[in-house]
């Protein structure tokens, strides 16, 4: 995002994330905005940025293995699962604090994601999504059927807690979700143009071509589906600690599909596409469930049941109807227009 | 083409534009009651017809004036049976000014929903679970625990095998789906069958939406079950019947439900198949609900024709009798200027015999209850309708049973 | 042993029901490259559709079959004509998305018209067991697995012998030699979703016939799509086999694993077995290598 006439004069330059004094502007005042947003948000608006900025972690990590490394993965709901269960198990049953038991969820996660992606070295495309779906089942079953995980009644973790101040308020607990993410989605920027992002993108374009570059197939597979599970277990382990209840009913295949769907949405292979899709889709959502009562209301002979159903049809048409205009996504709309914004006033 | 797409856009913005305007003409003096009910997922059967009565008792009573010239606003929210969905539309509608009850139609979403109710001084209202009785909370149930109509029904089953003539104890299976709900009956349950006497079979477990549950029935059946319980909120049950109907198994074996069972609209088609299933309620079913005139006449105010009547209609309406109760004993303490969930609160604990026009028992919410009624009725199908086998009667008590 | 054949005979019955469902999924697959998510609600309204004709209006069987699948190919035609053909040459994965939305709308439509209530078929085949040497086999289950066989080689024979299953198979091929051969690939992908559709019907009704039509119906779709990609997704051999192996699998797995780890057997049987069909066989049991070239 840049206008015409900035050239870049040396490598250093070119290489910069921020390149202009523009964007230093914007990009302070917006975390300025982001972390005084609790002073005049109102409380609705700062629980639902909350819950937004973990659904952004746990895409952002679904970008990395499917947008750059081209595995396609339905597993993200129950990677994020074993994040909030390893938290809630390590701080409850161990006595961790919850600033060890953070990262500590997210590289179990990472583990368990790097056995989970074991098959894509030998599956592709369709048939690897459909056989993380069956991963998705084999975790959550195994969660329920364990003692440790409390079983079926859930665990219930705590606030996190630092030097006597409790985060138990979504209000406070804001500033630590919204510090992690923006880490978080400052090492994404990073990797993805780093080497191992560059191999990633080498896989997804073409494996066989990348393998024969050079690119050790087996080692960048793995490692993207760490990274993914990564981001995906400390967005559990931040949901955990929100909610304070951990059980198997909040982590479906549902919320896996709508991930990925948030992905499709914000466009595949680009970081501010997962804003995008995320803000897309979970807008719709609150839009949809909170204006079914809204038209109950307004038209009483409708009824509550028939106003969710037309709310559910309003969220299926919504999509078709973007998906119609908009199949590559919302990150090539926002590429093309930058592309024109660096150009004008000229035609080409 | 983008032309055309400014004016769809505009045309939509519009209609939202004119519902919101259109809904926000509020009363003057006005509370919420708030709904995170499953409308579109799997137990959808049972909270669609319910949340009805609940509406249409709470239109009628708003068109009477309300209470106390105080009206009810009623919110439904669709989670389809999802924490996260729902545990947003909580947060959505906490800091609404006098919103005094929530009802939370899923074990999930009400224990998800239990830590903010206790930091708001709120109140919701959950299904069955008897942990809520084991600790007490803010968190009250709809009739007696899951449990207790499990130990009921094995009360029933004890009478039964006496009354056949036989000696000893049953063989009692059991069946359920393979969540918390499936579950529940038994922390308790099973410590009261153990104290009959009574031979409990391995629980058999199942996912909801299973397609034939042969396996499970035969396995019962061969390990000498006199009597299954089938659970599951309808029509899960009503299949699992088919099954062992088609298996030939309902000759020799009782099958019994829990208040979730068949109801009347069901078992039209399967008259066949259910004919002498068992089940035990905690509100009027079949033709007890169907004549009952407080229910019927609302039905027909409201719907219409009674062809497509539900029983479950009939529970709906029990809440909104509680809450009319609580309100007007809130509303009569502190006034609807200085209401606040917490009265709602006391007052539920103070409606202690609120009579519910028959539809299930006295109300038996207090200070150390939160159970909605003591007392089920066991009923039978007959000849494709649902009748009355005993009278009310206390369920006992088999949540102290378990440890929690 | 005769307990095993039962458990066997139970899980085919019902394998039949996966495999008519997967049958649907591995035809769009097969012309269109689309993986289908929304063929579970063609399913379910296939078999609403036949329960408003004999249930709701009291036809007799034949008279409800007819508006029963011709409502249903509609369904199916305007799926494609409305949403699909819309993204013909863009990334197939905005397609799949697609279909999902697709199930969500219809879903809407499905709640909307049930309202919390359960519809039931009422018996149209006939009832009672047949009795072979202690092993009991309800008939009217035994129909739908014999008309399920049929259906298959109904499909397979229309692929091979005549000139719309020609045209379909060059699709399959490569759209773009097809379309230079001058078939048109629109028209066929039309006539794929027609086809898909009315296999669909055919699955709703004879899955109806076993449970009752209400919200979990449309979830079968989930297990069909487990099965095509078991199978192969371009292999409608497979659909058959790997349908009637799960369900074998399935309720014999319920029948002799439960007692062994505390039950639940049936949530997971089915992802374990297609994780490790994909992990000795990446393309399924039957479905076609793909040799790739760089």
């Amino acid at each position: 995002m840049r206008p015409c006439g900035v050239f870049d004069k040396s490598y250093g330059l070119d290489i910069a994330i921020i390149r202009t004094w523009q964007h230093w502007v914007i990009l302070i005042s917006a975390l300025i905005l982001l972390y005084t947003f609790p002073l005049f948000g109102s409380y609705y608006l700062v629980s639902f940025m909350n819950s937004l900025a973990i659904t952004v972690i746990v895409v952002l990590g679904l970008q990395i293995v499917s947008g750059y490394c081209g595995q396609i993965s339905f597993g993200q709901a129950a990677f994020m699962a074993i994040g909030a269960y390893t938290s809630a198990i390590l701080t409850i049953k161990f006595g961790f604090s919850f600033w060890i038991a953070l990262p500590l969820s997210g590289i179990m996660a990472g583990i368990v994601g790097i056995i989970g992606g074991a098959p894509s070295l030998r599956i592709k495309g369709m048939y690897l999504a459909m056989a993380t779906i069956a991963i998705h089942f084999v975790v959550i079953w195994l969660i329920l059927h364990m003692e440790i995980t409390g079983s079926f009644k859930g665990l219930y973790p705590l606030p996190p807690s630092l030097g006597g101040f409790e985060f138990d308020t979504d209000e406070r607990i804001f500033y630590i979700i919204m510090t992690v993410m923006v880490i978080m989605t400052y090492a994404a920027r990073n990797l993805v143009r780093s080497k191992v992002g560059r191999a990633f993108v080498a896989i997804r374009d073409n494996d066989l071509a990348g393998e024969v570059m050079g690119v050790n197939l087996y080692y960048y597979k793995l490692l993207a589906f760490f990274v993914s599970c990564f981001y995906a277990g400390i967005a559990g382990s931040l949901w955990g600690h929100l909610i304070t209840v951990v059980n198997t009913e909040q982590f479906t295949l549902m919320h896996a599909l709508e991930y990925v769907g948030m992905l499709i949405i914000g466009g595949m292979g680009s970081i501010p596409g997962v804003f995008f899709g995320v803000l897309f889709i979970r807008i719709l959502n609150e839009l949809v469930m909170f204006s079914s009562p809204v038209l109950a209301k307004a038209l009483p002979w409708l009824g509550s049941s028939p106003a969710a159903a037309l709310g559910l049809i309003a969220f299926g048409l919504a999509v078709i109807v973007f998906l119609i205009f908009e199949p590559r996504g919302l990150a090539h709309r926002w590429e093309i227009f930058k592309a024109s914004y660096r150009l004008y006033p000229f035609a080409h | 083409m983008r032309k055309q797409s400014v004016i769809f856009l505009l045309m939509v913005l519009a209609i939202c534009v004119g519902l919101v305007t259109l809904s926000s003409t509020s009363f003057a003096k006005e509370v919420s009651y708030l709904s995170l009910a499953d409308y579109t997922g799997p137990i959808a059967g049972l909270n669609v017809p319910a949340d009805m009565g609940l509406e249409d008792y709470i239109k009628d009573i708003n068109s009477k004036g309300g209470v106390d010239g105080v009206k009810i606003k009623f919110i439904g929210i669709d989670t389809r049976y999802d924490v996260a969905r729902a545990v947003s539309a909580y947060k959505r509608y906490r800091r609404t000014p006098r919103l005094l009850v929530v009802n939370s139609i899923s074990t999930g979403i009400g224990k998800a929903v239990a830590r903010l109710i206790e930091r708001d001084k709120r109140l919701q209202i959950v299904p069955g679970d008897g942990e809520f009785q084991a600790h007490i909370q803010r968190t009250f149930i709809w009739g007696p625990a899951y449990q207790d109509a499990f130990a009921a029904t094995l009360d029933w089953i004890m009478d039964d095998w006496k009354a056949k003539g036989n000696s000893g104890a049953p063989v009692v299976g059991y069946l359920s789906w393979d969540n918390p709900y499936g579950r529940e009956h038994l922390r308790g349950g099973k410590e009261y069958a153990e104290k009959l006497g009574i031979k409990f079979l391995p629980p058999e477990f199942f996912p909801p939406g299973t397609l034939k549950h042969d396996v499970y029935l035969t396995r019962l059946a061969k390990a000498g079950a006199n009597y299954i319980h089938a659970g599951g909120v309808d029509p899960t049950p009503t299949n699992v019947i088919r099954d062992a109907y088609a298996l030939g198994i309902t000759k020799k074996i009782q099958m019994t439900t829990d208040y979730w069972g068949p109801t009347a609209l069901g078992i039209g088609v399967h008259a066949k198949a259910l004919e002498g299933t068992v089940i035990t309620s905690f509100y009027q079913r079949g033709d007890d609900s169907r004549n009952n005139p407080f229910v019927a006449d609302l039905w027909k105010k409201h719907r219409g024709s009674m062809e497509k009547f539900n029983e479950v209609y009939g529970m709906g309406m029990s809440w909104g009798m509680t809450y009319v109760a609580g309100l007007t004993a809130a509303l009569k303490a502190v006034g609807y200027d200085n209401l606040k969930p917490d009265d709602m609160y006391k007052a539920y604990q103070g409606i202690t015999g609120l009579d519910k026009h028959g539809i299930q028992g006295v109300c038996a919410y207090s200070p150390t209850s939160r159970r909605g009624s003591l007392e089920v009725k066991i009923y039978r199908v007959k000849n494709g309708k649902i009748v009355p086998i005993t009278d009310w009667r206390k369920a006992p008590d088999a949540v102290s049973l378990h440890k929690f | 042993m005769i307990e095993f054949f039962q458990h066997a005979i139970t899980g085919l019955m019902i394998g039949s029901l996966y495999a008519l469902v997967a049958a649907g999924i591995v035809l769009v697959y097969k012309a269109t490259h689309v993986v289908s998510l929304a063929h579970g609600q063609l399913v379910a309204f296939g078999a609403l559709f036949f329960w408003l004709f004999l249930g709701g209006l009291g036809l007799p069987f034949w008279l409800s079959l007819v508006p029963a699948f011709v409502l249903t190919a509609l369904l199916g035609l305007l799926i494609e004509r409305l949403a699909l053909r819309p993204l013909i040459g863009q990334p197939l994965f905005a397609a799949f998305l697609m279909t999902f939305a697709i199930f969500i709308a219809l879903e809407g439509v499905f709640v909307l018209y049930l309202k919390g209530e359960t519809r039931t078929l009422p018996a149209f085949l006939p009832e009672g067991n047949l009795d072979i040497s202690g092993i009991s086999i309800p008939i009217n289950q035994l129909i739908s697995f014999c008309v399920a066989v049929l259906l298959f080689a109904a499909v397979s024979l229309l692929f091979k012998y005549t000139k719309l299953g020609l045209g379909m198979r060059a699709t399959a091929e490569d759209h773009r030699l097809a379309q230079s051969t001058g078939i048109i690939v629109k028209n066929i992908f039309s006539y794929i979703w027609i086809l898909s559709a009315m296999v669909a019907a055919v699955a709703g009704i004879a899955t109806a016939n076993v449970m009752d039509i209400y919200y979990m119906l449309p979830y079968i779709g989930i297990s069909g799509l487990i099965v095509a990609i078991c199978g192969g997704l371009d292999s409608l051999l497979g659909a058959l086999v790997v349908g009637l192996l799960l369900g074998f699998v399935e309720n014999v797995g319920a029948a002799y694993l439960d007692p062994l780890v505390g039950g639940g057997v049936k949530d997971v049987a089915a992802y374990v077995v297609l994780l490790a069909v994909l992990l000795i066989r990446p393309y399924g049991l039957f479905g076609l290598v793909k040799i790739e070239r760089i």
